[in-house]
């Protein structure tokens, strides 16, 4: 029982983690060129839940000053450092996706497949090794 | 004034504008030099973005190690952006060099900020820029290989990156702070509390950090990527970009955590045992290569296994001999890019088996190949075979023989598949029409890089000295 508790307080990590490797299976695995566009999303997402929820202090407020009209600062606020920092994060999964995604195109244009296997075939000659 | 301010070139639609691209280059290197001297003169000093101090700012560490490895990056560059002027044309398709040069400039920024900075977080979004940058410097070839390549090379990166900031995450949680001054202060207590915590975000860190920097297991990009890509950016890719992230480990291991920590969970003892591993797998799968790109990339994975080899001995002698390895083989290998970009250039021809009297048409280009190709293999009078020197004392210090006995057969194997290439081009002319050896055309941009770096290779291997007193004055500021 205690440590179904202790696991309900820390749900945020372990959803991260358990997304983490969701998103790390999907890009080993699947053939496919944009499932693996999408595996790289889910870990992002992953990464971005663990580091916003490193900053949330439990039952504190928002961190925005005199959010009451009051002129005096209260109690603990949430850190609104890992936010800030998950900004720029978002912006660059958001632009490695789009160019991931234009390569895909690319590639359709000259091999007429997005599965990985069938493209492994048709290279043929120059081996993975 | 920290120098990491590299413009992006005013986008110019026709080749008249070589002067506007080699200034700014020109001037961040002037910048950077005299960073390095008043460094060397005043000792180190943190610089404060918009003063905003440690403990919630970002702050550029300007230290005698990071001037001299982003001057270092910055004259390598520069040497082979002049390169690069004459041979692009015949590479990519026209409008879009203009675009090329601005990544190039990106990619010179983003690895410059990455080797100055103290802050994590920061090293993730100079990560990010250098891996948008170097994938679409491959991708701006529009042949079939090279979307698969940079497709691949982009997914890879992007887990390593991903990775790398899954242990800042779990670091900051612990600490508090992203600063590696403030995480360094604060990590001995946090090892006693969270001693997990910490294992898994350094284990993490490391991973990520190994993908990038094509670390044996996770090297399965390189060769696909630094092959298929234009000549130019096979050899900033391949001299400079891996090595930069070594840097940031060399950070990370030894500024943050503090080496005491690292030795107590072995992290040292596991890397040389992948360098090892890299060292010899990549020598061996590079004998079986016909492609010249192809094999000079995965010559770069052995190399690649002996800087990190370096990197894991831990002592002041190891990493001094790993970083002077770094300055070495980013000399080496650009150098023989370049030799092949110029041989592809003028004969088109990249399958080493049909290299044969080469050396009679282009004398000077093989000659600069042999140049790197001997340092590569270690002959003495070359900075190769000092780097291996100091490699091999370091191994010596801490009393494991076995690491020498490596070191000598992979440079046995390294001689196996670069001296066919030479003694193809020299030897095995044709026989029926004897062929004067004759200086051949190419042009002078083209030259006077190559001969700069083989001249400066052949002088660092009879004068270590001059780059080893300031490796060893910048590795103590490590341990």
């Amino acid at each position: 029982m205690e440590i179904v508790q202790a696991m309900m307080g820390r749900i945020n990590y372990i959803g991260a983690a358990v997304l983490f490797v969701i998103g790390l299976y999907t890009v080993l695995t699947h053939p496919n060129l944009i499932k693996k566009v999408i595996g790289i999303n889910i870990m992002e997402t992953a990464v971005f839940l663990l580091m916003v929820s490193v900053g949330y202090v439990t039952g504190a407020d928002s961190p925005i000053l005199e959010l009451t009209k009051e002129q005096t600062m209260r109690g603990p606020y949430v850190n609104p450092l890992p936010t800030a920092m998950i900004l720029t994060g978002i912006v660059v999964a958001v632009s490695i996706t789009a160019y991931s995604l234009s390569l895909i195109i690319k590639i359709y244009e000259v091999y007429g497949t997005i599965e990985l296997d069938e493209i492994m075939e048709l290279r043929g000659d120059q081996s993975i090794d | 004034m920290a120098a990491v301010i590299i413009p992006l070139t005013v986008k110019e639609l026709n080749l008249r504008s070589r002067v506007i691209i080699i200034t700014p280059l020109l001037g961040a290197w002037g910048m950077m030099l005299y960073t390095f001297i008043n460094v060397l003169r005043h000792g180190s000093y943190l610089y404060n973005i918009g003063n905003w101090g440690p403990k919630i700012g970002i702050q550029f560490n300007i230290d005698l190690f990071s001037t001299f490895m982003s001057l270092f990056i910055l004259s390598l560059s520069l040497l082979i952006i002049i390169y690069s002027l004459r041979v692009i044309e015949h590479e990519i398709y026209s409008p879009q060099i203009p675009v090329y040069y601005s990544l190039l400039f990106l990619l010179i920024l983003g690895m410059v900020g990455i080797t100055i900075t103290n802050d994590l977080f920061n090293t993730y979004v100079f990560m990010e820029i250098l891996a948008i940058t170097s994938c679409s410097i491959i991708s701006i070839k529009r042949y079939k290989e090279n979307y698969l390549a940079a497709y691949k090379y982009l997914i890879l990166n992007t887990l390593g990156s991903l990775s790398f900031l899954f242990g800042v995450a779990l670091l900051y949680m612990v600490t508090g702070y992203l600063n590696f001054g403030e995480i360094y202060i604060r990590i001995n207590e946090v090892w006693t509390l969270y001693s997990t915590n910490l294992l898994l975000a350094l284990g993490l860190m490391v991973t990520g950090l190994a993908i990038k920097a094509a670390v044996f297991p996770l090297h399965i990009w390189l060769p696909d990527a630094h092959s298929s890509a234009p000549t130019p950016s096979s050899a900033l890719l391949s001299g400079l970009v891996v090595k930069v992230y070594i840097f940031t480990a060399m950070k990370l291991l030894y500024r943050a955590i503090g080496f005491s920590i690292v030795d107590a969970i072995h992290i040292p003892r596991f890397i040389t045992y992948l360098a090892v591993s890299g060292i010899i797998m990549g020598s061996v799968f590079a004998i079986g290569q016909k492609d010249i790109k192809r094999l000079l990339a995965y010559s770069s994975v052995a190399q690649i296994g002996y800087i990190v080899l370096g990197f894991g001995i831990g002592t002041e002698q190891g990493l001094s001999a790993a970083m002077f390895h770094v300055i070495t083989h980013g000399l080496m290998k650009t150098l023989l890019f370049l030799s092949a970009g110029a041989i592809i250039f003028k004969t088109g021809k990249r399958d080493i088996r049909t290299f044969q009297g080469l050396g009679y048409k282009m004398p000077v280009t093989m000659i600069l190949f042999t140049v790197g190709a001997l340092g590569m293999i270690g002959i003495p009078g070359l900075n190769g075979f000092m780097s291996k020197w100091y490699l091999g004392f370091a191994v010596l210090e801490i009393n494991q023989p076995i690491y020498l006995v490596i070191m000598l057969f992979s440079s046995f194997l390294n001689a196996m598949y670069y001296m066919p290439i030479i003694i193809t081009a020299f030897l095995m002319g044709n026989d029926d029409k004897k062929e004067e050896m004759h200086v051949e055309d190419l042009p002078r941009t083209m030259l006077i890089p190559m001969a700069t770096i083989a001249f400066l290779c052949i002088v660092t291997g009879f004068f270590p000295q001059l780059i080893m007193n300031i490796v060893q004055r910048a590795v103590p500021t490590f341990l």
